[in-house]
């Protein structure tokens, strides 16, 4: 048994070194090293799931026509493009209700009613994906087409794209808007939740020294407050943006799953995530065409994976944090 | 004198902001009035949808809700919802067992055994594995399990699938529950001469176990409802699964196969099966709340 070569000094909050035993300098090594392996299970599990899908690829498939507008092709660009159309209007809509939401709870409402709504908006989030498409598919969509249609193609005929010109084909109400509505409520609370945690943590000090600068509550979120977030803000549009592309059965149940472009909002369109469960009866089978299907799915996911992959790692860099709170953000 | 000095920028700034653009001090106190009033109306944007979700769930599916409904297994666009209760819960408890395999031992480890640069990377990677959408770990555990491993479409394939869709969340719970253990809990046990696994087993897990739990059913919570994984691994069967390779029904898979069923049984089939996950989603979610409410006084007491 020899000492260890300098004395372990504790320091407040740091684990304690671990005692010398035999050939410390090993085992030392091997202490340090072993809990990486349990540690980094999920970075395994994310590796294998990218690498299983790039095996079921065929790389000569990733040519020119992949890139294309060519659905008869297994062209993606149709289903990339409407992933855009919809999560991006929902994640502006997310933001923008979002931040209200999150600064009316942090800011302006007391304690007691800001604890009774925000398990409303985590709720929000605990509901399924299926319930939410089902409810819209009978319930919002019918509602949708018999009042919320004419009434826009009324009164905001002068936004593009809202002037209809042709109804929705599948006639049941399911449409690019329908499908960034429901996105939307459900990228909500994820986008709320990030934002309030953002503005609950600004230090007391610099909000107490705003208002006794004489600003009212309004000017120091909106000077102080607001500003000091941005990274949190930013963090949550990226972590929302992810959550919508990836949603499936929803979007798939209101969209009307066709795989063409959008002429205008009330048209149906097909989504990367939608497209690959509306896909997968067809890759169960065993044939040429299953296969084919097959290799175009994991092609298409891959794509998918990606995007969310980037986005995530933006997302997480910027928001450092890991949040207790109930949604499972 | 000094006071006086200091206190000169301060009230240089607050005369700055009282000839502030946006006007006098009475209209300043008025906008932020009314902003006030306005803000906290936006949250019936998200109450609203969720009340009227709930009443339209339940109009429709409660009628026709019997204990039958319970009891009996499906046939058809008719009968129960027996065999994907049964199966859910299965795949569930599959899932769960998968996930606290993959996720507690890692989790623990990051709070307890790492430095900060390491943990820090590894919450990383694990916040991450969270954002991975649910459809792409489906089409993993098909190209994985189904096919590969060739276990077909089972309660196998679907329970250890979900499970790895789980897994962050439960990893994450484990390492917030055990990072937030107070450090002089730590040296209050190593200094009156406690081994270490004596502290991680005596000291530290009693204080955490409750935020883990609540952690797990969250997973559960969040897995349960899960369609695109399980449609991707298995199959909605009729019967409740006789083994662990062969197809097990889920709740949500028949919904999934019963909305766009044009015969007029298979709608109430879909939306009993909704009302009857949206009680297990709300109730797991109830529980997570009680006992993180419980978790986290019992962590502030440990901090006084």
């Amino acid at each position: 048994m020899s000492p260890p070569s300098s004395p372990p000094t504790p320091q407040d909050g740091q684990p304690l070194p671990a005692p010398p035993g035999p050939s410390s300098s090993n085992l030392g090594a091997l202490r340090r090293i072993l809990p990486y392996i349990p540690a980094l299970i999920p970075l395994a599990i994310t590796v294998a799931i990218v690498l299983v899908l790039v095996q079921a690829t065929h790389f000569e498939n990733f040519g020119r026509s992949f890139w294309s507008f060519n659905a008869a092709q297994n062209g993606i660009l149709i289903y990339v493009v409407g992933s855009f159309l919809t999560s991006v209007p929902a994640l502006a809509l997310a933001m923008g209700i979002g931040l209200a939401v999150a600064i009316a709870s942090a800011v302006y409402m007391p304690g007691w009613l800001a604890s009774w709504t925000d398990p409303f908006v985590d709720l929000l989030s605990g509901i399924p994906s299926i319930v939410y498409g089902l409810w819209g598919y009978f319930v919002v969509a019918p509602y949708f087409k018999a009042d919320v249609y004419p009434w826009t193609t009324t009164y905001l005929a002068w936004i593009p794209g809202f002037a209809a010109n042709r109804t929705s084909p599948s006639g049941t109400g399911a449409s690019v808007m329908l499908a960034i509505v429901i996105l939307f409520l459900m990228i909500l609370p994820v986008t709320t939740l990030l934002m309030r945690d953002a503005l609950r943590s600004i230090p007391k000090d610099l909000w107490e020294s705003g208002l006794a600068l004489g600003a009212t509550r309004w000017e120091v979120t909106r000077r102080v407050s607001i500003p000091y977030c941005r990274r949190g803000i930013w963090g949550a549009a990226f972590l929302g943006f992810g959550r919508a592309m990836g949603e499936t059965v929803a979007v798939f149940m209101v969209i009307g799953q066709i795989p063409r472009l959008p002429t205008n909002i009330y048209d149906n369109t097909s989504t990367m995530a939608s497209l690959i469960i509306a896909e997968v009866d067809t890759a169960f089978e065993k044939s040429s065409v299953g296969y084919q299907t097959l290799h175009f799915l994991a092609e298409l996911g891959l794509v998918l994976m990606g995007i969310s992959l980037a986005v995530n790692v933006a997302g997480r860099w910027l928001i450092r944090r890991t949040f207790t709170e109930v949604a499972g953000v | 004198m000094s006071g006086t000095a200091l206190a000169a920028p301060a009230l240089a700034a607050s005369d700055d902001l009282r000839r502030d653009r946006s006007g006098g001090v009475w209209r300043r106190t008025w906008f932020d009035r009314i902003v006030g009033w306005a803000l906290p109306l936006t949250v019936l944007v998200a109450v609203i949808p969720i009340l009227d979700l709930a009443y339209w769930i339940c109009v429709r599916a409660l009628p026709s809700f019997t204990l039958a409904t319970l009891t009996t297994n499906p046939s058809g666009a008719g009968g129960g919802l027996y065999a994907p209760l049964v199966g859910t819960l299965e795949i569930l408890l599959l899932a769960t067992t998968t996930a606290v395999a993959f996720g507690l031992i890692g989790g623990l480890v990051t709070a307890e055994y790492l430095d900060e640069a390491g943990a820090g990377v590894v919450r990383v990677t694990a916040n991450v594995m969270a954002g991975i959408p649910s459809i792409i770990v489906g089409l993993f555990g098909f190209l994985a399990f189904v096919l590969a491993f060739g276990w077909g479409a089972s309660l196998a394939a679907a329970g250890v699938t979900l499970g790895v869709f789980m897994t962050p969340y439960v990893f994450r719970a484990t390492d917030l529950a055990y990072a937030s253990i107070p450090p002089h809990i730590r040296e209050a046990a190593l200094g009156s001469g406690a081994r270490p696994i004596q502290y991680l087993l005596r000291v530290a897990t009693p204080i955490a176990l409750p935020q883990v739990l609540s952690g797990v059913f969250l997973a559960m919570a969040i897995g349960v409802g899960e369609t695109a994984p399980l449609y991707l691994t298995t199959s909605a069967a009729a019967i409740p699964p006789s083994g662990l390779f062969v197809p097990a029904g889920a709740l949500s898979l028949y919904i999934w196969e019963d909305f766009q069923n044009p015969l007029p049984g298979a709608v109430h089939i879909a939306f009993e099966a909704a009302f009857l996950l949206l009680v297990i989603v709300v109730g797991l979610n109830v529980l997570v709340r009680l006992i993180g409410q419980r978790a986290r006084r019992r962590l502030e007491g440990l901090f006084q």
